[in-house]
Formats: structure tokens, sequence, C-alpha cells
């Protein structure tokens, strides 16, 4: 079974004369992370909002597991999970009354609701801290306490704004397993996020949006095939020794191949460029150490369409 | 409405307000001030026959002022302070509806209040011990007392769902407050001398001699204890302005402490005079609503003869004028209600339009 996940179309909001959604269409799959991915200012969390039923779009229609929330905010409500990115604890309630009342406040009886909080409390990684008032509790662990509260109903449906912000590397990982591990349910998340490596690790698709708009498909497949820096390093010599002989190999100007700090820097249009560039250092019988794209797809993605659009 | 989820709202309130210290701080304060009030109540009272009501009544309008004066700040800022503490939008994810936030709001700021009303309660026990105390003013007094707690409850909840800034409604709360309690007697006072009408005052005195004492009809020397025999002088007609409060009382009725004193059924000393301050404040409500006389006549050649020997008594007073008071309550109810029924329209989710100046989280 394959439930619809999230199905956005068209959906437009401006708020005076400020048009923070302009045109997003997007599809989010059950059973898979997707990443909404975009500038500053590009309706991120104005989109999250709307789907969270919290604002009415303008225009457009929102599906939530095939629920209109703004028909039916209720049912829409009793299937999404919401962790926003202001982050608002009550600051003299522990982190379990806190998933208590989030509990009760999802109908959910008295006794299902202490149980449920014990359990996510653990699986956020807040059980140690489970009777300290929120207002005690560091950003990161406020992050982990609004996760949990996202999950208290065991929601279909998870919109998460930037959830990783604020945790460290361990929580990062930890956010990342239970992430994986909750779409392997065959729940529907969204998330968004600045940290675009992060969010390469976890995210099975990605969604792009500027100025309002989801950027389509063919656009964010031109703007992914265009060159692509890969970084280089040859395990005996350091890289002003290495820049020639690399050069040489690859037909290019050893003048003109940069140099960052131990590595050179050498772009390619496509993955087929570099495997037979990599192919032709081995040949060469050059020690090569480290060949590796110099930034990930998503932020090379995501970087190449703001040049665009400047 | 769903009683778990209302109740659930209301105890997120309460379980944050009774975890500030600043809260038993106010609440010691209060007590103090109660101690105060009820030494000085009973100094004030205490020799004049049964003190009971007196001390009782006093400390129930303290109460209810102190109320007054509190409820707006703990009230006034549950929903926009929410909104700035980014914990409103979490809630307004969850299966609660939009009621429910108002109403466990609500909820939660009128038993707030009432625990004003519980400290309270013990200095109307010592009250009582004076004697005298009426149970069934006692019955009236505390439902009025309860009901007004709410009803400023209601208007501080629902003015910071209509209002965007915590500051701004919590100053709004308390100008309605003010205008209730202060600007009904104000515009009574005020609109009451501005639509006088003009009353005629007729006198007539008696012709004086050289050494000021009355001259005397027919040439007798001295008469000054049979006025009868007064020369007369001639009658002067003057004008003079008469407030009419009788046209403007009804604007008193919705201020709480005459809801209160106008309720409170009342009963009289051995001198004809209420014997507690519901009362005091009761009759002089009351006797606003009784037309002024126009006409007033004065002969000094026949003094007594035109003195109204019939003042009706604070008891006649009373039973004659008509209780205002639940006028007064329902206006109130109605602003509240109207206010909340705003409040929710702007804070339903999913929002179409936003106050200006906020995000919804």
């Amino acid at each position: 079974m394959t439930l619809p996940g999230i199905v956005v179309t068209g959906v437009r909001r401006s708020f005076g004369h400020v048009h923070a959604v302009r045109d997003v269409s997007l599809e989010a799959r059950a059973g898979a992370v997707t990443g909404l991915v975009g500038p500053n200012g590009s309706g991120k969390t104005t989109l999250m909002l709307m789907l969270a039923s919290l604002l009415a779009p303008d225009a457009g229609t929102i599906r939530i597991g095939g629920v209109d929330p703004l028909a039916e905010p209720a049912a829409a409500r009793a299937l999404l999970g919401w962790m926003p990115d202001a982050l608002g604890a009550w600051p003299t309630l522990t982190a379990r009354e806190t998933l208590v009342m989030t509990g009760r406040l999802y109908g959910l009886d008295a006794e299902a609701a202490r149980a449920g909080a014990a359990r996510l409390l653990d699986e956020v990684g807040l059980g140690t801290l489970s009777d300290a008032p929120a207002r005690v509790l560091s950003r990161g662990q406020k992050q982990r306490l609004g996760l949990a509260r996202a999950l208290v109903h065991d929601p279909r449906v998870l919109l998460l704004d930037e959830p990783a912000s604020g945790l460290d590397p361990q929580a990062r990982i930890d956010l990342r397993v239970l992430l994986r591990r909750l779409a392997a349910e065959g729940r529907t998340i969204l998330i968004s996020s600045h940290i675009l490596s992060e969010l390469e690790e976890v995210v099975d698709e990605a969604v792009f949006l500027v100025d309002g708009t989801t950027v389509s498909s063919e656009r964010v497949a031109a703007a992914a095939t265009r060159l692509r820096t890969w970084r280089i390093r040859l395990a005996d010599r350091d890289a002003t020794a290495a820049a020639l002989p690399v050069a040489q190999t690859l037909g290019l100007d050893a003048a003109l191949v940069p140099i960052d700090r131990r590595d050179l820097l050498v772009s390619f249009a496509s993955d087929d460029d570099a495997a037979s560039a990599l192919a032709a250092l081995v040949g060469a019988g050059l020690p090569v150490a480290e060949f590796a794209a110099a930034t990930g797809l998503l932020e090379h993605t995501f970087l190449d369409l703001r040049g665009e659009r400047s | 409405m769903n009683a778990a989820r209302l109740w659930t709202i209301a105890r997120l309130e309460l379980l944050q307000r009774v975890r500030t210290v600043s809260w038993y701080v106010l609440l010691g304060v209060f007590a103090l001030l109660l101690v105060g009030v009820t030494a000085l109540a009973y100094l004030a009272y205490g020799g004049w026959g049964q003190s009971g009501p007196g001390i009782y009544s006093v400390v129930v309008c303290v109460t209810l002022l102190l109320v007054l004066l509190v409820s707006p700040t703990l009230s006034g800022n549950s929903i926009n302070g929410d909104r700035d503490a980014a914990t409103l939008a979490p809630v307004q994810v969850t299966l609660v509806t939009t009621g429910e936030i108002l109403l466990g709001k609500f909820i939660a700021g009128w038993i707030t209040g009432l625990a004003f009303a519980a400290v309270a309660a013990p200095f109307l026990v010592i009250a009582t011990f004076a004697g005298g105390v009426d149970p069934l003013t006692v019955v009236v007094s505390l439902v009025v007392l309860v009901v007004e707690t709410g009803v400023v409850a209601a208007i501080g909840v629902a003015l910071s769902g209509l209002l965007a800034r915590p500051l701004f409604s919590v100053a709004t709360t308390y100008l309605v407050v003010a205008a209730l309690t202060v600007g009904t007697p104000l515009g009574f006072g005020l609109i009451g001398a501005a639509v006088a009408s003009e009353g005629t005052s007729i006198t007539r005195s008696y012709e004086t001699g050289p050494d000021g004492a009355p001259l005397c009809q027919d040439g007798v020397r001295f008469c000054g204890d049979t006025p009868d025999s007064f020369v007369c002088g001639e009658w002067q007609t003057g004008t003079y302005r008469v407030p009419r409060f009788d046209y403007v009382w009804w604007l008193l009725s919705a201020n709480p402490f005459v809801i209160l004193g106008d309720a409170t059924p009342t009963r009289f000393t051995e001198y004809g005079y209420p014997d507690d301050l519901f009362g005091s404040l009761k009759l002089s409500v009351r006797s606003a609503q009784l037309p002024p006389s126009l006409e007033q006549r004065w002969d000094d050649c026949a003094p007594g003869v035109h003195l109204d020997s019939t003042q009706p008594t604070p008891r006649e007073i009373i039973d004659e004028t008509v209780p205002s008071w639940f006028v007064g309550l329902a206006v109130q109810v109605l602003l509240a209600g109207l206010l909340l029924w705003g409040a929710w329209a702007r804070t339903r989710t999913p929002a179409r339009s936003l106050p200006p100046g906020t995000r919804i989280a």
C-alpha cells in the first residue's frame, strides 16, 4: 500500500505585498525522506506552515495523506507531526510533562500519553533529562524535545523544519538513523535544512525552492550536470608538486589548476568524466590518495540554481 | 469540545503559573493587604451594633478590587504571549480546537483569579465572627465575586487573542476594567451634570428692623416666637441647575461594585440604614433613580409648612426603585462573549489573514 504522502499543487501565499510562496508544486512519497532546499527567505517555513495546517494558502491545493488540511484540519492534524524552526517549549514544564501534555492534546488517554512519552524520551536521547525543566535544556536538547513532540501521536507524515540545527555530531547521526527508520516504517518525511551536506546523507529526493517557487525537475537535472569540482590529492607529494603530473595526465594546463591547501581542484562535467580521469591517473601510476567531489550533489545543484537566479 | 483536551489546556496554564515564584509573592502581598483591611474594618465598624456585615462587605469589596487589578496581568497576554514564546503553534497543530484553546485559557484565568478569593476566605470567616452576617448575603456576594472574576478573565484572554502585542493587550484589558469601574461613575457624574434641568426656587423672607429682629405686624415690639405676626416681604423667584442623575443612573449598572452591591440583599439597622457597605452602595445608586424635585419653596413667615416631611426612608427608596444588577451583568457577559468570539475568529487555523506584524510561529 502506498499512501500519497504529501501532494502540493500550485500553492501560493502572500502576506500583504510580500509574496512568500508564489507557485509551489511538490510531491513527497511515503516511505521516503524528501529534502526541502532553498536559500533564506525562499518560502520554506511559509510552505511548512501551510502543510502543517496553520496557514491557509491563497490558491492551490494541499493533500496530506489524501486529506485537505484546509477543509478537514482535524483529520490532517491527526496524520501529521510538525517540528517548527522556532523552538517553543513551556519553560517550567519538564521534558516528560511536555510530551505527556502534548499527547493529551492529541487525544491520547493519560496512560498511553505517559508510556509514549517515556519511549520517545529514550528514542531521542533525553532519557536522563526527563525530569529537568525545559528552560535548563540546551538548544540541541530542546531540538530533540521538539522532535519527540512531533512524534507523540505516531504521525504518518512528518514535517521537520531545520531539525538538525544545534545538534552535536553524535546527535546528528542519531537523528539520521531515526529518520531512516521512520521512513522505512512507511512514513512520509519532509525535511528542510540549510546544512546541505547533512541533508545529502539522509534524503532520498530533494525539492528546490527559489523565490517561493519550486524549481522544475528539468532545471534541477540541468544544474546537476553542469561542471562540478573534485578534490584530488596524491599520497607522496604536496599539492604544488602534484599539479604538473596530474595536469599532464589529464591534458590540462598545470598553471591553471587551482590549489586548495593540500588538494588540487579539478572540474568535470559529469560523473563519467570524473571516473575516466581517475582511471587515467591511476593508469599513469600516480598514487591517488583522495579523489572526491568537493561539494555534495545537493550543494552543487543549490549553488548552481542560485547562481542562475542572480 | 472535548473535556480532556480542554482541561489539558487549562492545566498547562495553571502548572506554569504555580511554578513561578512571583505568583506566590503576589498572593502573599494580597494576604498582607487583607490583614490590614480587616483590622481597619474592625476599627471602623466596631461599636455600632453588629459589625459583622460591615466588616464582611468591606473585605469582599477589597477582594473584588484586587482581583480587578491583578486579573488583567494574569490573563491579558495568554494567547499573544504564547505566540511570542512560540508555544502557541505547537498546540494549534494538535487536535485541540481554537475554541478549546480559548476556553481552556479562560478557565485557567478564572481559576487563577479565584485563588485570590481563596486567600480572602479566612478573612471572610473572621468577619463573620463579629456576628450578624446574613448567610444569603454571603452566598449572593460570593457568587457575584466569582462571576466578576470570570468576566475579567474572559476579557483578558479575548483581548490577548485579538491584539498582537502582549503589552498592548494587557494595557487594553486594564482600560476596559477601568472603563467599567471608574469610567461608569465618571460618565454618570459628567453626563448627569451636563443634562441638568432648571429648578425654580421661590422664597419669601420677613422684613427686619434696624436691630436685625423681625418687624412685627400692628406695631408689636417683639414677636420673634410667632412667625404669623411677621411683616412679610415679596415672594422672590430664582432658578438653579439640577443635575438629572435619574436620566443616567443606568450607566452605573455595568460597574462591578454596583453589581455586587445591587445584587446582594440588604438588611437594615435599627435606625433604618443599610447594615453593610453593599447596602450603602445600593442605596446611593438607587437614590439616583429618583427624579429631583424641580421646585423649592421656602417661606420665612411660615417656617416648616413647606418642609417635605415625607422624605422616603432608605428602605422605601430601595423598595420603590428597580434593581439593575442583572442588566449590568448581562452587558458585561455580552461584552466578554463578543470579544471572545472575535478572538476565536482571529486565532483560528488554518489562518487566512494574520494580525499585522505577527507571524504564526
